[in-house]
């Protein structure tokens, strides 16, 4: 049973698999535990391969008692659904996240040539926050999935999610983009936008806000980046 | 709700019944490859049924095997200590170390929690083993509680999470502390002592220790393991069936806000390093209610049910979660009121 899992922890870190469901960060914890587990599972077969040398009728320790069976049950789901991470149908039942409080500290923006990368959370935060206006007239290049939504006919919610853990606590962070010919949904694609000011100020208004953005460009990408996720740290 | 577990349940059961009728075959030869059943099974299933490829189901199983994923490393680390202290730690030991006197024996128990950087999971075995090597279960328990919520690495992650709001991460401390050191003395008085029994049963002997830490914190890793595993179903199946949007929705009292981030904390089962970065993200709620969350998520959970019911039994569970959640609301509301 720990060869088992060991196994499996080690193989999805060796794919990068487990980039789908927690952060980048947790490599090493991963790796730490899966050799752990490996070590454990071949000392244990060791000692049971001397015992019956001695004893063949001895009993044996047990591999797994009742309900421990279930530990492989996330790996079987791994093998038969490949689950990937979290995407449109998860966006839809969580309300996407805007920065309430921001330590409104933001370094200048170095002046590039081409567009500015940046991630959602930056674009979101400077957006709302930013005093400076620093995004006005920038192309800043976003990498995100497509979300569609029947209120956004000429574009789609450009969507990373913000993973603090694990998948299970992700929170959507959603720019909408306009102007784009249509995309399926989780799509991952490479924006460049420029931010749309709001005609009222975000502040000044009640509930949700809503960052738009006009697109310049927009290509799809095949592969989704290896830090899927977003992290708040 | 899943096929995968089920067929591995299956696969279970028909390998103990097998190896009940080859009674010479030793048992362990069949275990590990007799896993292998399952696992040709998944992937010949992989693509063939529709109703594994259902967008519910593959983000059901996103949130289910992440919380494993997630959990796999504190786990590991709590049963290795948990071996150590089975093999290193005689109970002559803890009756030096931990004071005779209750009333001083479980705030320090609670204070101790500051030492162990991690998650919940990792400290249901190692409570338990603390039990079993003798240190009186109330003191245990109050470690149990307090070690995920207070130790430094959660109490960072809180103020990354609310910069400049020192006064909310000395508010999850101090609420946290009061409710392990509340729910260890109500353990210490009328606690069932003689529901802990089983975890005594065990002979110390130093012995062989290497070994003992290895058969340990195996032991522990597979019975803790699959406990967490249907914890982890439970939170990810409950995780679908009330969408978090649900909040947005509920009404404005104080009271019901409460109550709700309460059940949302038993609900989501988010490691407490993660909790408060969840609670960031809903401000219109006030931050005693979201205290509330960050209170009760590392002390009782749906997974951490479960791995009590594993770990301490189910009659015990039955009697400690519901005294641990009244407790926990309370003291974040009390601390909430005074500090926030």
């Amino acid at each position: 049973m720990m060869l088992w899992i060991g196994g499996f922890t080690l193989r999805l870190i060796w794919t990068g698999g487990f980039g789908w469901f927690v952060q980048q960060r947790m490599r090493y914890p991963l790796l730490a535990a899966a050799v752990v587990l490996l070590a454990f599972g071949l000392y244990e077969a060791y000692r049971s391969s001397i015992d019956e040398a001695r004893n063949p009728s001895a009993r044996r320790w047990s591999v797994a008692p009742g309900v421990g069976w279930l530990l492989i049950a996330p790996f079987l789901i791994l093998l038969s659904v490949a689950p990937t991470g979290l995407g449109a149908a998860a966006a839809d039942r969580v309300e996407a996240f805007t920065p309430t409080e921001s330590n409104e500290d933001f370094t200048a923006i170095e002046p590039s040539t081409g567009p500015v990368e940046m991630r959602v959370f930056e674009f979101l935060d400077r957006a709302i926050w930013d005093e400076e206006q620093s995004l006005e007239g920038l192309v800043v290049r976003l990498e995100g999935l497509v979300v569609n939504d029947p209120s956004v006919r000429d574009g789609f919610k450009l969507t990373r999610f913000l993973v603090s853990c694990c998948a299970a606590d992700g929170i959507p962070l959603q720019v909408t983009v306009r102007g784009t010919p249509a995309f399926a949904d989780d799509t991952w694609v490479i924006a460049d936008v420029v931010w749309k000011p709001p005609a009222v100020p975000y502040r000044e208004l009640e509930g949700r806000w809503v960052v738009e953005a006009d697109a310049i460009e927009v290509q799809t990408v095949e592969d989704a980046p290896k830090d899927a996720y977003e992290s708040p740290w | 709700m899943s096929n995968a577990p089920d067929s591995a349940v299956a696969a279970e059961a028909a390998v103990v019944h097998h190896g009940d009728h080859t009674h010479r075959r030793p048992r362990w030869a069949l275990g590990p490859w007799a896993l292998l059943i399952p696992l040709f099974a998944a992937i010949l299933l992989r693509n063939r049924v529709d109703f594994l490829q259902n967008e519910e189901f593959r983000l059901w199983s996103t949130l289910f095997v992440s919380v494993v994923i997630q959990a796999l490393p504190f786990l590991v680390l709590g049963v290795v200590i948990s071996g150590a202290i089975a093999a290193y730690v005689s109970p002559d030991l803890v009756r030096r170390l931990v004071p005779r006197r209750t009333a001083l024996a479980i705030p320090s128990a609670g204070l101790a929690g500051l030492a162990l950087p991690g998650c919940e999971c990792g400290s249901v075995p190692i409570a338990g083993r603390l039990v079993g090597a003798g240190m009186p279960s109330a003191a245990a328990l109050t470690f149990l509680l307090a070690a995920p919520a207070i130790n430094p690495v959660v109490l960072v992650a809180t103020a990354v999470a609310f910069p400049g709001n020192g006064q909310l991460v000395f508010a999850r401390f101090a609420a946290s502390l009061l409710t392990a050191i509340v729910v260890g003395s109500w353990w210490a008085r009328r606690g069932g002592e003689s529901l802990l029994d089983s975890l005594r049963s065990e002979e110390w002997s130093s012995h062989n220790r290497w070994s003992r830490l290895v058969d340990v914190a195996s032991r522990d890793l597979v019975h803790a393991g699959g406990y967490l595993v249907v914890g982890a179903m439970a939170a990810a199946t409950l995780q679908l069936v009330v969408p978090r949007s649900i909040i947005s929705t509920v009404a404005e009292s104080e009271l019901l806000s409460v109550l709700m981030f309460a059940a949302l904390a038993v609900v989501l089962s988010i490691c407490s390093e993660a909790d408060a970065f969840v609670a960031v993200g809903l401000p219109q709620f006030s931050l005693t209610s979201r205290l509330v969350f960050l209170v009760v998520g590392p002390v009782i959970d749906l997974k951490l049910v479960a791995m009590h019911i594993g770990v301490f039994g189910r009659r015990f569970a039955l009697r400690f979660a519901p005294v641990t959640l009244v407790v926990a609301i309370i003291s974040a509301v009390v601390i909430g009121q005074v500090l926030l």
